[in-house]
Parts: C-alpha cells; structure tokens; sequence
C-alpha cells in the first residue's frame, strides 16, 4: 500500500513540476532541473549522517545491522550525490555557461562525493565482515568530523582566490509559494524514496545472510 | 605478587558465519595449568588471543581475576606474558634494544644487568647485542622466553612453546614452565606435545 | 631482578625512539621522500624554465609536493609493521595512545625534516622571494603537524586492507582538504608578502587539535579489537 501511495505521490509531483509551476524569472523552464537537483541533494546529505550515526552505534554496540545501514545509506548517497553534482553542472551549464566553477556548494558537494567514493573504496579493500565494519565505522566519524571545518574555510577560500562570482546558487532565487510547495512535495518524495529503497537493500542483505547460516547449519548437520 | 584466575565461560568464536569453537568452559586458578589441545587450524591461537584480550569472542565472557579484582579487556593485555609464533621481533633492533622496547611498552624499564640476566636464563647473553636479523628460529623463541621471564607476568600464555627449539632450548622451557607454577603464578599452554601438556591440570580439546 | 616501573611517558618515547632507530638503519622511507621532493621540484623548475610563479600557484605547487610525498612515506609506520609482522608484538606489549601518538610525533619529526630541506630547494629552483620568515615556517608547521596527523590514523586503517598505497592516498585527502586548502590560502598571502591573518591560523591549529583529539579517540577502536 505504501508502494502505492509513494508511486502516486512521485507522479503528482512530476506532473506539478512539468505542468504546475510556472517559469521562473530569469530562468525560464530551466527551473525544472532544481525540482531534481535539490531533493537529490538534500538526501545525499541524510545519506551522510545516517552512516555517521550507524558508525557511532555501531562502534558501541558491535552489531553488525548498524554496520549493513551504514554503508547501505553510503552506497546511496554516492549515488544520489552523483546525480546532485551532474544535474548541478547541467543547470549550471545551460544558466551560466560553464558545467563547472567551484562555486562554494558545487566544491562541497564535490567533497562529499571524494568522502563516499573514499569510504566505499575502503569497504571493498577489507574481507572480513566485522574488521570492515570497525575499520568503515572509524573512517566514517573521522571523515564527518571535517565537514564543518569545511563549510567555514570552503567560502574563504573561494573568495581569497578567484574573483567574486556573478553567479548565484539555484537556492537564492526568489520563489513563489506554488514553487515551494512543489519543492516541498518532491523533497518528501525523494527522502521517501530514499527511505525504501534502503529498507530494502538491508533486508536483502539479512535474507542473504540467513541463508548463507542455514546452509551452512545444513552442512553441519549432516557431517 | 599478583594471583589470577581466568575463567572461561561459554567461550565461541565464529568468523564469517561459521564457529571455530563454541561453549568452551574452564576455570583456571593461580599456581594451575590449562592446556589446549587440537589439531593445526582448530583455533587453539584465537583461543589464546581471546584469554589475551587481543581479540572479542563471538559469544560467552572471559573473566580475568587479578587479587579478587576483576580485570576489563583493555586492562587483560598489560598483565599477561605470552610466547606465540606470532610475536616477531624488530629485525634491525638488536635483542637488547628489543627487550627494552618491550618493557617500556609495559611502563617498565631494565637497567643493562638485568637486562643481560634474563638473556643468559635463556643462553643468550653473547648475542645480545646482534641485531634479531641474525638470530636463528630456535634464537628468537628463546629470546621470547627472555621477554616473558623479564615481564614476571602472573599470567603467561604460551603457544607451541618448544616449537623450533633444540633439547636445551626445550629444557629451558620446561624450567620456565615449572618456575612459574611453584611461583603461583597462572599458566596456559596450547600445544600438542605430550610432555608440555602434562603440567596441566585442566585440558580443553579443540575440534 | 625485577624491572623498575617507569612513568607511561617512557612508552610514548619508546615508540618514537624505536622508529626512529629502525628508520635510520634501513632508511627506507627517508631516502624515498627525499628523492621524491627533489624530482618533483626539480621537474617544474625544469618545465617552467625561468618563469615566475605568481604566490598562489607558488603556494599550491609547494603543498601538492609535501602532500605527495607525505603519501609516499608516512604509512610506513603501520603498513611495514603488518607486512613484517610486528604489529602482533606491539599490539601485545604497547597500550593504543602510546603507539599513535608515538608514531605520530615520528611522522610529524618526518615531515618537517622533509619540509626543512624542500624549503631552501624551493627558493632556489622556483626563485621565490619570502620576507616574512616567521609567518611561513608557523604555517608549514601548523600544515605538517595536520597531514602527519591524519596520515598516521589512515596509515592504521590502510595498514590491514589489500591495496595499501593507492587507497591511502585516496583516503587521506578528504579528511585533509579543509587544512590543504587553508595553509594554501594562507601560504599565498606569505608569498605576496602580506602577513596572515590570525582566524586563519586559530583555523589551522584548532583543525589540528581536533584531528589529535579525534586520532586519539578513534585508535583505541582500531588498536582494540
């Protein structure tokens, strides 16, 4: 049922932005990308501190569940940030010209993207289950703890050493409430999205898992 | 003189879905031997390991009891002396210099009489200042027992002890073994030779 | 005869100690670096033919060169021990502070000395003009302490995983970026003379903190199993 009512929601707010919302100032039809890029980002950013909070729990409890959510939200967060930092290029190439300038959010996205591909890379290189939750769980918190450090110096840096940009990021464009409504709808859309399609790499990560014991519990058996 | 007391309760391991051991139970008081018995590859190292701290059972708790007190894990490690094929020395450091490096770990320091003492216990107080590349495989076992002598830790655990070892090197840990039981002191030994496992007073059999 | 107890300092100096003396007997990671830095500088020198560079590209080529070669040498420190098979030794007779923070030191004492000897290269071949001594040096300080920082705590989690070198390299980047970007920024503004501020030095040194803090924290889960 709730399959259903995601399917249906995900199409109204399809057909809200393609239909619905008008042409913004400046931008004209264009506008339609953010309806994309925004939801994708904002989730690649849950994605994120999900597996950090699955990297702390983990660390403390040891159960490997926490282990299987982190680095399931990981694998879609890359995913999702993949899609944020293309259609950002692409709405930044049709608006301004250029796909890529290392506006501030473009940089930070960037990093997120380095930080996925990072902890990923990682989880691949170590064989045994629980060392690669341990050691994906430390790089995990270690990785977060430099986000914020980011988001003061990435500005800084911007400003000290490129001139001041005439660009402006999709965020400051002054909307209208139908617009924001629909931002709203298809933010909810993407998050809920993101939600199952999590709940369901984990739980057949589990089914696996269970059936790899009870093959092996039938071997046993029968020695 | 600290007195210990390990005790084993529903001890298993499982790696990867599938159980080295499980349900293993002992108990083991001061001045008492527990040996390990089981083939190559049964699981005798990670048994030792886990009774070391080093690494977490899948299941069941290791009590480690130092004068009544109950140790954490963390604390397990900094009371226990362990010979293993698995301790390899620094081969640029010379024995001495490794020793030393040894004991300062454990907040412990060795002037360089002593330090030639528990060399020549082990019959090697003229190579102390070679450096452990030259060593022979019988050399660094012996020089393992040098380290365990010189820690004077209430809880030693040994693995495969006389492995590589000629007779003198075998006598030596036979002495080793005996003085540490009449000191009271807590021993367990993972081993197949017969002669080492007879000083045990409780065996574990690993599948 | 027993041993005398000696205060948990003595441990941390015994690391240090140790991989220093192992370090100047096999010199294995000293000559790499320094080959490394020389080829490096002496290629863009080359390339750039007499040139000048204007201070922010001065800046960035100087901390590419001791990011990369920090890359090149500083995992040493837990991957030749888990290749060599030692780190079951330490594991079993060092507590976790006092071998990060050991190993630490070591590779900070590593790339300084490495920063000491690319520095005059530096003026020499790229014909940079620094006047503002003092500001530079705290700032390579401040830069060094960090990378030597967060590449001794990714050198512990490489140290077990196949691939070691490509995935440290991979791995350390990210976490540093912050500080890379901040010593660069600040490096320029010492290369066109001007002295940097003190929030970007407050950043630098508190950035730094928070890596010892967080290697601290997070090794014991790493050295513990």
């Amino acid at each position: 049922m709730l399959n259903g009512v995601l399917a249906l929601w995900s199409a109204a707010v399809l057909y809200a932005v393609f239909y619905i919302v008008p042409p913004a100032q400046g931008l004209g039809y264009l506008v339609r990308i953010a309806f994309f890029h925004i939801p994708v980002a904002w989730v690649s950013v849950i994605a994120f501190l999900i597996s950090a909070g699955c990297a702390v729990q983990y660390l403390r409890t040891r159960n490997i569940l926490y282990d299987w959510w982190g680095s399931a939200s990981a694998l879609l967060g890359l995913l999702f940030c993949l899609s944020a930092t293309v259609s950002g290029a692409v709405f930044a190439k049709l608006t301004w010209g250029a796909y890529w300038n290392w506006d501030p959010r473009q940089t930070t996205v960037f990093i997120l993207l380095l930080i996925y591909g990072a902890y990923l890379a990682l989880r691949s290189s170590i064989e045994e289950q629980e060392q690669r939750a341990k050691i994906a769980a430390v790089y995990a918190l270690l990785s977060s703890l430099t986000v914020p450090f980011l988001i003061f110096i990435i500005p800084r840096f911007y400003f000290s050493l490129h001139p001041e940009p005439v660009l402006n990021s999709a965020g400051k464009i002054a909307m209208d409430n139908s617009m924001l409504y629909v931002l709203l709808a298809a933010l909810a859309a993407c998050t809920a999205l993101f939600a199952k399609v999590l709940t369901w790499m984990v739980s057949c990560k589990k089914k696996r898992q269970d059936q790899t014991a009870a093959e092996y519990e039938k071997e046993l058996r029968q020695l | 003189m600290t007195r210990m007391m390990v005790e084993l309760v529903n001890i298993g391991k499982c790696y990867g879905g599938h159980y080295l051991f499980r349900e293993l139970n002992a108990l083991v008081q001061p001045g008492e031997c527990l040996a390990i018995i089981g083939r190559n590859g049964s699981g005798k190292s990670t048994l030792l390991k886990i009774i070391a701290g080093l690494v977490r059972p899948s299941s069941g708790t290791i009590r480690v009891v130092a004068n009544g007190r109950e140790l954490q894990t963390d604390q397990q490690a900094a009371v226990i002396g362990m010979v293993s094929p698995e301790v390899i020395f620094y081969h640029p450091l010379t024995a001495m210099e490794n020793l030393q490096f040894l004991l300062n770990g454990r907040n412990l320091e060795a002037t360089e009489q002593a330090a030639l003492h528990w060399l020549k216990q082990v019959g090697l107080e003229k190579q102390g200042n070679k450096p452990v590349s030259s060593y022979s495989t019988g050399m660094r076992q012996r020089l393992k027992i040098a380290v365990a002598l010189a820690l004077e830790s209430p809880l030693i655990l040994l693995d495969e002890p006389s492995s590589n070892l000629d007779t003198e090197g075998k006598d030596i840990v036979g002495q080793f073994i005996a003085n540490a039981l009449a000191a009271q002191k807590t021993v367990v030994i993972a081993s197949n030779e017969r002669w080492e496992t007879e000083y045990a007073s409780h065996k574990i059999t690993l599948a | 005869m027993p041993a005398i107890k000696s205060p948990w300092r003595k441990a941390l100096w015994a690391v240090l100690y140790k991989e220093g003396l192992c370090e100047l007997r096999t010199r294995y990671a000293l000559s790499a670096l320094a080959m490394f830095a020389l080829i490096t500088l002496s290629s863009v020198s080359m390339a750039i033919a007499g040139t000048s560079l204007t201070p922010e590209l001065a800046a960035v080529l100087l901390w590419i060169i001791l990011f990369f070669c920090a890359m090149a040498g500083l995992s040493r420190v837990f991957v030749q021990e888990q290749e060599t098979g030692t780190i079951f030794t330490l594991r079993l007779y060092m507590g976790a502070q006092a071998v990060i923070f050991g190993k630490l030191l070591f590779n900070i004492v590593m790339l300084l000395a490495l920063t000491a000897l690319i520095i005059p290269l530096f003026i020499i071949f790229l014909n940079v003009d620094i006047r503002l001594g003092f500001s530079l040096s705290l700032i390579l300080f401040l830069g060094d302490v960090g990378i030597g920082a967060a590449a001794t705590v990714t050198a512990a989690m490489v140290a077990k995983t196949q691939g070691k070198s490509a995935l440290f390299t991979v791995l350390t980047f990210p976490i540093l970026l912050p500080q890379f970007l901040a010593v660069i920024s600040a490096t320029a503004k010492v290369l066109s003379h001007t002295v940097p501020g003190l929030t970007e030095l407050f950043f630098m040194a508190g950035y730094d903190l928070v890596l010892f803090i967080a290697a601290s924290i997070l090794f014991d889960y790493l050295w513990y199993d």
